[in-house]
């Protein structure tokens, strides 16, 4: 201790550093890997805003799904999405008209999202759209007989270090990505997010829907990226301006042989 | 900088060695292998959510004026690269590096999606779509 002071600039300089990156009481603190230094951080604490890392399945849970059934043949063949092998300018993907996304599919759109831990819940904040998901985090179960929903009933719970949410209770009208992939009323969905450094979760989806696919479907993993000093700003998407948008770009540049 | 002379040929192209995802619902109607460029006059900047908007007047040398309509990203990832409502306004004098429609329409795509993609002012100043809170 040859200088008091240097030590006491030096240690107050090290807890502002700990303070700043927002480390609070871990159950497991993790730390970061890489050349950095590492960073500690709560696995169990997913706040903060954050946007899936491009690549996988692009917009969507992938094309890669099982085999459809029938039913769900015929309700792929119906949507003309605007990505995907079935890509053609137009089309009729529901979100044109500014109709809510649904679950799965706002996860993965180009804009960021924020996670708040709150009592009993856990939030999820989307840019896109402006819409709050909400995930039960107080040890209850799965409503038998849910109304249908445009984002579905959620549960949460820990399983070690991995956020495991379960989801049912999903209406018929969205679309489980930007290149159509379809769903019915029947979907489970299982999300699963750990948190394997301070900017990074990984994230797993299952997608059980018999009415639709011949088989689960086990989406491409993904990551997910912390997206530091990204603040949410509003971000509706309303409806007549959506509408003026399609007759002023949207139907021009999908109209067949524009060239005279 | 003359960047009339560097514009005047007809089509850059470009071949892209990776894409992202440059609009939320597909971009099929664009040809984003291309990148063409447009020099005009601003006639209006619509900062709305989930497409912004720019339309831009050109004069051909004939002196007839075709009406552009530019459609680019949300105000949310705008903001991220650093434009605000106020970056493109009425009057300005623009070249605009675009995605045209692939149906030959003057109707075109900027965004983050698609890298070069760009508004260049008379002054040499450039917007681009690079997302400057990104570590």
């Amino acid at each position: 201790m040859r200088n008091p002071l240097r030590c006491s600039i030096i240690a107050f300089g090290i807890l502002m550093v700990v303070l700043s990156n927002g480390v609070h009481a871990a159950p497991s603190p993790g730390t970061a890997q890489g050349n950095t230094p590492a960073v500690r951080f709560d696995p169990h604490d997913l706040s903060g805003v954050w946007q899936f890392a491009p690549g996988g399945g692009g917009q969507g849970p992938g094309d890669n799904f099982p085999p459809l059934t029938a039913w769900g043949q015929a309700k792929y063949d119906a949507n003309k999405p605007g990505y995907g092998p079935k890509a053609a300018p137009g089309g009729n993907d529901p979100i044109l008209k500014c109709d809510p996304m649904g679950f799965p599919r706002i996860l993965f759109v180009i804009w960021p999202f924020e996670i708040f831990h709150v009592p009993g819940r856990i939030l999820m904040f989307f840019e896109g759209q402006h819409t709050i998901r909400e995930i039960w985090m107080d040890g209850r179960k799965l409503p038998d007989d849910p109304d249908p929903r445009w984002y579905g009933y959620s549960i949460g719970r820990w399983e070690g270090d991995t956020l495991v949410v379960e989801s049912t209770g999903f209406n018929e009208k969205t679309w489980l990505g930007a290149q159509g992939q379809p769903h019915s009323d029947e979907m489970r969905t299982v999300e699963r997010y750990r948190r394997v450094d301070r900017n990074t979760i990984e994230f797993n989806l299952t997608i059980d829907d018999q009415k639709t696919f011949t088989k689960v479907w086990y989406a491409e993993p993904r990551q997910i990226k912390l997206k530091p000093g990204v603040e949410i700003p509003e971000s509706f998407c309303v409806a007549s301006e959506e509408e003026e948008f399609t007759r002023r770009i949207r139907e021009p540049a999908a109209r067949p042989q524009a060239k005279e | 900088m003359n960047m009339s002379k560097a514009f005047l040929s007809i089509t850059v192209m470009l071949l892209l060695l990776s894409r992202s995802a440059s609009a939320h619902h597909g971009n099929s109607a664009y040809d984003e292998t291309v990148r063409v460029p447009i020099k005009g006059t601003v006639t209006e900047f619509v900062w709305s959510n989930p497409h912004s908007q720019i339309y831009v007047d050109v004069k051909a040398k004939d002196g007839k004026v075709v009406s552009w309509a530019i459609e680019t990203n949300s105000p949310g990832i705008l903001t991220r690269a650093g434009w605000t409502r106020r970056s493109v306004k009425p009057g300005d004098e623009v070249t605009i590096i675009l995605c045209p429609a692939r149906n030959g329409a003057p109707v075109a795509y900027i965004g983050s999606g698609d890298p070069g993609t760009k508004v260049i002012f008379s002054d040499g100043r450039e917007l681009d779509f690079t997302d400057k809170t990104a570590k």
